[in-house]
């Protein structure tokens, strides 16, 4: 019964537009003074001790790296790199755009800006390589969508800090599915380039590939530094994370010097006001998940489904449903704050390992991102090509379809996820 | 005003940079007092960083409540706007006023409770204590493990930030009524990538080559607001 008040005023409320995080703490308050007996004195410690856990400070870190690198030298070096391995293929251009949308997600932790850096240098040079826009702009939307899934993610980060899990471990089962849907996706690619005889690239010679990689070598450091760093166990992520800004600025600022030291302020600025919103967010989601938990809505859920004769296959099945449905409406963040603490118990009960329901929860929100109403990616790709939202739609579907495969791949083949952390030895 | 909007701005980027540097130089001295250097070790030896993680999570909480009351000035904190966007101006613009009440309430309750909290937990007492009146059996209130910071002290972000944040949500309130702008965040954008210029180039390639292939019209500009 509290259950059904407890959403039904959180639906009502995030639907007049307010903001997901005023919605959130909104509802507990209405709840708490109406309907229990929780003292008041608890949730507002949770109030203070929401957010203080220093793996959610990872958050900001991952942000203000990924603000560093967007500033055009890293993304452009890495597609020269891609362009000279994978370039004279089927495809040309466009592969290397899947293949750089891959190498630049294994530096930054967002889909947006892995459409940005990349989009915005690579879709005008296919358009010059006698490409239609919209397939350039399919093939970017959609392999942007990597951004979350190849670690470091900040959505992965932030399903950790919902369901307690490790934080390395995510980001190591992130690693193969990463590598596989970027094949996916890159082999829809290469088939349609072929049928629709698509232009190529030269060749490029072993030295020319040697010079692009040397100067894209920078920026694949960082990947070294950072999965290299959690796996070692030389830094915890969030430390990872913190190394991993100070690299990318140092980058960015001495050796690419791509922007001035006088540009650090306002990308300062912006990190902080982007994370803010983000651990605005977690404070009340905190606050959500813990009336959640007193009002023993999971367990309820969890009985229920039990009941009901739910086994994983339907469990995972209905899961992935509701998050493709509420990738309508809001963004990954929020999805993953408000959904986890709720599945995350049933899931438990039912057998599924912790790390592999976290990675089809990021799979999902990478699907939901490249189709509207509420896809970033989409309005990304829109601002940068002045597409509109519907024909983008129509341009993203065959990379969309082959998402959705890799989705129903990535649910029911669980060793794909955890064969890498398990032979690793971090789970 | 304009005083108050940039001693924001510049708190919270310092917070932001601050908390880095801090990391990073905790992270270096763990790896650098391991080197056999002569004079270098014995004093990175003597330098104790263990309380770094704890003020790296107080700037950050501190950054996160700021940040958010100047989200709220910038417009960036995200809502679900499918359903009020259909609606015609007259509604959506009732809609958007109910949420900025909204957060100006939730924001007022959150200050109300926090400062309550703070007071209770350790403020009374310094209070009292600072003007030289009887403290009675208040209690001094608990501090924090590594840094042993009064923890009223850390914690008064969040009546501080919160209060400001209401406030925030009232001037766009005020400024939404008399001029219908509401400040807006556009998260399509990411910033050091000049979007105009290269979707400029892009028209003039497409139509130069391909006259018949997509180009972009004022049309698609009005489905992106959406």
């Amino acid at each position: 019964m509290s259950s059904i008040v407890l959403f039904s005023i959180l639906l009502a409320l995030m639907l007049t537009g307010m903001p997901i995080s005023i919605s959130l703490g909104l509802t507990v308050l209405t709840f708490l003074f109406t309907m229990t007996q929780v003292p008041l004195e608890s949730v507002a410690l949770k109030l203070f001790s929401g957010i203080e856990k220093f793996e959610i400070m990872a958050i900001p870190f991952f942000i203000l790296a990924g603000n560093f690198l967007t500033h055009g030298g890293v993304a452009r070096r890495m597609i020269n790199f891609a362009t000279s391995l994978v370039g004279h293929w089927y495809g040309g251009l466009a592969l290397s755009g899947v293949m750089a949308c891959a190498l630049f997600a294994a530096v930054s932790g967002s889909s947006p800006a892995t459409v940005v850096a990349i989009g915005s240098i690579l879709i005008p040079g296919m358009v010059k390589a006698g490409f239609p826009m919209r397939f350039g702009a399919g093939v970017i939307t959609t392999s942007g969508a990597l951004g979350i899934l190849i670690p470091p993610s900040i959505v992965m980060v932030m399903y950790a800090i919902a369901t307690n899990t490790s934080v390395g471990s995510l980001f190591m089962a992130g690693v193969i599915p990463g590598i596989v849907l970027a094949s996916m996706l890159g082999g829809i690619t290469w088939y349609r380039a072929r049928k629709y005889n698509y232009p190529r690239q030269p060749k490029a010679s072993w030295s020319e590939r040697f010079r692009a990689f040397r100067e894209s070598a920078w920026g694949l450091m960082l990947i070294i530094v950072v999965m290299g760093g959690i796996y070692t166990g030389i830094f915890t992520p969030t430390e990872a994370a913190a190394m991993s800004a100070v690299y990318s600025f140092f980058v960015a600022v001495f050796i690419y010097k791509d922007m001035g030291l006088k540009d650090v302020p306002k990308v300062l600025l912006n990190s902080a006001n982007m994370s803010a919103m983000l651990l605005y967010i977690i404070t009340n989601a905190v606050m959500f998940s813990f009336i959640l938990a007193n009002e023993n809505i999971p367990q309820e859920l969890t009985n229920w489904m039990i009941e009901m004769g739910f086994g994983q296959i339907a469990f995972l099945l209905a899961v992935n449903v509701l998050l493709l449905m509420a990738g309508n409406f809001m963004e990954p963040s929020s999805i993953m704050l408000i959904f986890a603490p709720i599945v995350f118990p049933v899931a438990m009960k039912l057998g599924i390992d912790p790390i592999h329901l976290g990675v089809i929860m990021v799979v999902n929100m990478e699907v939901g991102m490249c189709h509207p109403p509420v896809g970033l990616n989409l309005y990304v790709a829109s601002g940068l090509t002045k597409m509109g939202i519907t024909e983008l739609t129509v341009a993203v579907w065959p990379w969309l379809l082959t998402m959705l495969i890799f989705l129903a791949l990535t649910t029911y083949v669980p060793t794909m996820t955890l064969w890498l952390p398990r032979v690793l030895g971090m789970m | 005003m304009k005083f108050l909007d940039h001693l924001e701005e510049w708190f919270i980027s310092f917070l932001m940079g601050g908390a880095v540097l801090i990391i990073f130089a905790a992270v270096m001295h763990r790896y650098t007092a391991g080197l056999p250097i002569p004079v270098v070790q014995d004093w990175l030896l003597t330098l104790n960083l263990g309380w770094a993680q704890e003020l790296c999570i107080i700037m950050f909480v501190w950054m996160a409540k700021f940040g958010a009351a100047y989200g709220v000035r910038t417009g960036i904190h995200v809502g679900v706007d499918v359903v009020i966007n259909q609606m015609n101006a007259k509604t959506r613009s009732k809609f958007i006023i109910f949420g900025l009440l909204a957060g100006a309430t939730f924001t007022g309750i959150v200050t109300t409770l926090g400062a309550n909290f703070i007071w209770e937990n350790g403020m009374h007492y310094f209070v009292f204590n600072l003007f030289g009146l009887d403290t009675g059996v208040l209690p001094e209130g608990p501090t924090t493990p590594d840094l042993e910071w009064p923890t009223w002290a850390v914690y008064s972000a969040v009546p501080l930030g919160s209060c400001l944040m209401c406030f925030r949500f009232l001037q766009v309130l005020v400024n939404f009524i008399k001029s219908g702008d509401l400040p807006h965040h556009d998260h399509s954008h990411v910033e050091g990538v000049d979007e105009n210029i290269i979707a400029e180039i892009l028209i003039a390639e497409t139509n130069a080559d391909a006259p018949n292939s997509v180009v972009a019209t004022g049309d698609n500009k009005k489905e992106v607001k959406q």
